[in-house]
């Protein structure tokens, strides 16, 4: 190979980079311009002579509607599991009877709030109030950059087989139920026959009561929920880190930059959309509460601190039999959980993110 | 631009699925109507009832002719279900089919069996009634939940229909008698939503300690609170004598979380032993007498007990299972709890597994030490009546059928053959006629002391005669010593003191706040017991005072004011 016919190679390839470059720059609309270039300008001629209807939609929908068809299906499913109930919401505002429909049920005492005044009258409630809003944040401040730190480092392995064991490993127990996790923790934490308590009697040390002190707990709460979830949640982050361009760290080698420097001006620049998705959700969900963690965790020691509105709602409502307060509680839930998650996204919308609506 | 049509699009069919929902809604309605149409039937067919009541003089009505319908009808039974290992299908076993082919012979009803779980009894039928879906005959131990549902039209009152039917259910009402049949009738307004099952032995709690290790230390069985808390120590302070390598894991008196339970003759004994009926009364609404005069007391000993080390730390934690395991192991020192907890299940009672498991003469028996300032050992007990309570909710389209059921299983006869089975495969018979039980294998296996779950109105060992009866008791834990069984019988009826019958049955500020309250109750013994002996008073106080305001003093005040609204200044019900 002549030294002309390579610097002609080394040309075209140059050019092919400058036009990739490009072209992930350019947006959607060029993007599908760039479709019917590649196609050719008679075929796409043709196929719009085909349609009867001649407007871009008509095309859209002809060509993709077996993916309308496909949506149908979580269409159903959101219709039977999340829409129609919301009808029932309207038990809250009114005196639940067993045997009678929503709509006969006479309506509840003060413009139908009654239920609701009960609730903020109720100390459990406001209990439980306050600490599903403490744990919820606490799991976010401290469980939150965990998933994204493991998931740096993990991006620095170099040795593949072990960064997948690694991986593997860390989000196994996002498998396990919370019953198996607590019975874990009680092997190892029960105060006086737990794995560690044993330890650090052994070494003359005092009983550390992780499970039945109220504010221990709190910190084995946090500590458990991390340790199941974090190998999880950095899967998206893996995702994300993938995507990121290798020419990006090979420029920044070229200019000297060190590992440090690149993690910190490239991998976390690229991965911050995502990042800021994730923690509006987090926000979205910070009066929301799952079930069976708080509930498998609780015990008569800690409920001061471990009661949390679902674990509440169980209680009062289904074991309880109070169905129309505890249908208000649900209902207020929700709604500060959507305006969480609208303030959450107007803000990240007011620092030059994306957001998700 | 694109965005747009696309965002237009999504809002488009999100509105589509909501109409689509408003549909579905409405669809949802128009399938309930059925149910609905049912329920509003019911007065209709209760007031036949009625109607064949006022023609049982002269004969009965169409419907049945000697007890037995003209057409078969089908009723549902619950039936609990204790999952214990090695038991049988507690809707498919020899008794069922003993119960299924009686009923059908005799009042043409075919019986299916509905299984409960007994431990989460409550729960489980408050679901099934919740989804219309319970059983035509139900059950529970919580009065307050029928309450609850009797309340929103949920449960069929009964009076009328035991009334008037009276001569079709002689064994009914010959076995539960007018106290149990009316415990729960209400003196306001006459409404009958539960029959009560009846207690044959209406035995609660006693002590039980290591008779073996009482040996072993040269001491006498504890006849005092004071020689029993002795007696705990000298268990501590001598973990190595009597465990050996196994001395760290030495607890000398085992508790769970449920305090009120498990130290009840400890509470009970604290109490002032001439109590009115009144004051038992307005603090009965909770059944661990948390609100009780004295039992703070009681609960500062016990607090001292832990901070002794005689109780095992992180008792609260441990779930009963990992308790009874502690015990057949050999390391629990005394504890309380049911009569007769140390002999049942057979091969797998506690005192069958402390025999082979550590020794032969390793066993529990039961003692009676906690005085009340009259020297007494009062123990606070259920009258005949407080077991579980027999109601039909209102999906129940057979009333009759199902009273006719309550009838059959309340012959004393077919009481007799659900509790002892068949002769040589779960009884002998002994010289003196009474029966020695033995363990018994397959479908005969009876997944509850006494086969109770089956003889649903009846509770505690009932035959022909009361001798014949007592005689047996002590039999009916084989392999267990029945020396052992008759002393702990013993113990327990020493200063039984039955409940009486208030007849205020329905107090508003007890709805639904059961659960709430009792789960409060239980937290406070616990934090109390585990409290440091110079914060016991505070932790106490604070949370009375939370449980009081939660709902505890409301509760209080309306008994107060029911019980001078019926009996006036008396204090003391006959």
């Amino acid at each position: 190979m002549s030294a002309e016919e390579n610097k002609i190679n080394e040309e075209i390839e140059a050019a092919e980079v400058t036009e990739t470059v490009e072209s992930a720059e350019e947006t959607a609309t060029s993007e599908a311009a760039a479709v019917v270039e590649e196609k050719g300008l008679k075929k796409f001629i043709k196929e719009r002579q085909e349609y009867v209807p001649t407007t871009t939609t008509g095309i859209y929908i002809k060509r993709y509607w077996q993916l309308y068809v496909l949506l149908i299906i979580p269409i159903i499913y959101f219709c039977i599991f999340k829409y129609s109930p919301m009808y029932y919401v309207l038990i809250a505002f009114k005196k639940y009877s067993i045997v009678q429909k929503v709509s006969e049920m006479p309506w509840a005492k003060n413009h139908g709030f009654e239920y609701f005044i009960k609730a903020f009258k109720n100390k459990d409630f406001i209990y439980a109030l306050r600490n599903t809003i403490t744990l919820n944040l606490l799991d976010i401040i401290l469980g939150f950059p965990v998933p994204i730190i493991f998931a740096l480092l993990l991006n620095e392995l170099r040795f593949k087989f072990f960064k997948k064991s690694v991986q593997t490993i860390a989000y196994m127990p996002h498998f396990l139920s919370w019953v198996i996790i607590y019975g874990l923790a009680l092997q190892l934490f029960a105060p006086a026959n737990g794995f560690i308590n044993i330890l650090v009697k052994n070494a003359g040390g005092q009983t550390i009561h992780f499970l039945d002190d109220a504010k221990t707990w709190v910190w084995t709460y946090i500590g458990l929920g991390i340790w199941q979830s974090f190998g999880w949640n950095s899967i998206i982050y893996l995702a994300a880190i993938s995507g990121i361009s290798p020419e990006l760290y090979e420029a920044a080698s070229v200019d000297g930059a060190n590992r440090w420097q690149k993690m910190w001006h490239i991998t976390l620049p690229c991965i911050r959309p995502t990042i800021v998705v994730l923690l509006i959700l987090a926000l979205g969900n910070v009066l929301g509460s799952n079930f069976d963690r708080p509930f498998a965790l609780q015990n008569d020691l800690v409920m001061k601190n471990a009661e949390v509105i679902s674990t509440f709602v169980y209680k009062y409502g289904i074991k309880g039999l109070q169905f129309s307060l505890t249908t208000a509680v649900g209902l207020f839930q929700s709604i500060v959980n959507v305006i969480f998650l609208l303030l959450a996204n107007w803000f990240s919308r007011k620092m030059g993110e994306r957001g998700i609506m | 631009m694109k965005k747009r049509v696309l965002s237009l699009i999504l809002v488009g069919s999100m509105i589509f699925s909501m109409a689509a929902c408003g549909n579905t809604a409405d669809s949802g309605q128009s399938t309930e109507t059925p149910t609905t149409q049912t329920i509003t039937e019911e007065p209709v067919s209760q007031s036949t009832f009625e109607g064949d009541g006022s023609e049982i003089e002269g004969g009965n009505s169409a419907e049945i002719t000697d007890g037995k319908f003209a057409e078969t009808r089908k009723i549902t039974v619950e039936v609990y279900d204790r999952g214990n290992d090695g038991g049988t299908d507690p809707t498919n076993n020899m008794y069922t089919d003993y119960i299924k082919k009686g009923m059908l012979e005799d009042h043409n009803v075919e019986v299916e069996f509905v299984a409960v779980p007994r431990w989460t009894e409550v729960d489980e039928i408050n679901n099934l009634l919740a989804a219309g879906s319970a059983p035509d005959i139900c059950l529970t131990y919580s009065y307050p939940t029928i309450q609850t549902y009797a309340d929103m039209g949920g449960v069929l009152d009964l009076q009328n229909l035991v009334v008037d039917n009276k001569n079709d259910l002689p064994n009914l009402w010959n076995w539960l008698g007018t106290t149990n049949m009316y415990w729960d009738k209400s003196v306001t307004d006459g409404t009958l939503w539960a029959l009560e099952g009846k207690r044959a032995n209406n035995n609660r709690i006693v002590t039980f300690v290591r008779k073996d290790w009482l040996d072993k230390l040269g001491l006498s069985e504890p006849t005092t609170k004071a020689e029993f808390h002795d007696m705990l120590v000298a268990f501590k302070d001598n973990a190595d004598t009597l465990l050996g390598a196994d001395a760290s894991k030495m607890i000398p008196f085992s508790c769970s979380s449920d305090i009120g339970w498990r130290a009840a003759l400890l509470i009970e004994s604290m109490i002032d032993p001439n109590i009115s009926d009144k004051e038992l009364y307005v603090n009965g609404f909770d059944d661990r007498k948390y609100t009780q005069n004295g039992t703070k007391e009681a609960i500062r000993i016990l607090n001292q007990w832990y901070n002794e080390g005689l109780l095992m730390e992180g008792f609260a934690l441990t779930e009963s299972a990992d308790e009874d395991s502690y015990m057949k192991a050999g390391y629990v020192g005394a504890f309380m709890h049911n009569w007769d907890y140390i002999f049942r299940n057979g091969e797998d009672s506690i005192n069958a597994n402390l025999k082979r498991l550590v020794g032969d003469d390793a066993k529990f028996v039961a003692v009676d030490c906690f005085e009340a300032s009259n020297g007494e050992y009062i123990k606070y007990c259920d009258s005949t009546a407080g077991d579980r309570k027999i109601f039909f909710p209102t999906t129940n389209d057979e009333p009759l059928a199902s009273l006719l059921y309550l009838d059959w299983i309340s012959d004393p006869t077919h009481i007799e053959y659900l509790q002892c089975g068949d002769e040589g495969v779960t009884h002998t018979v002994n010289a003196d006629g009474s029966y020695s039980f033995m363990a018994a294998t397959g479908d005969a296996i009876m997944n509850s002391g006494q086969n109770i779950d089956m003889t649903i109105t009846c509770n505690g060992l009932h035959l022909s005669t009361d001798e014949l009866t007592s005689k047996s008791l002590n039999n009916n834990y084989p392999p267990c010593d029945p020396e052992d069984v008759d002393k702990a019988n013993k113990v327990a009826n020493n200063g039984k003191k039955p409940a009486k019958n208030s007849k205020i049955t329905s107090i508003e500020a007890e709805t639904g706040v059961g659960e709430g309250l009792n789960a409060k109750r239980d937290q406070a013994f616990s934090l109390s017991v585990v409290a440091p002996v110079d914060q016991f008073d505070s932790v106490w106080d604070e949370n009375m005072a939370e449980y009081l305001s939660a709902g505890g003093q409301a509760i209080m005040d309306e008994r107060t004011t029911a019980w001078e609204g019926l009996y006036g200044s008396a204090t003391t019900l006959e």
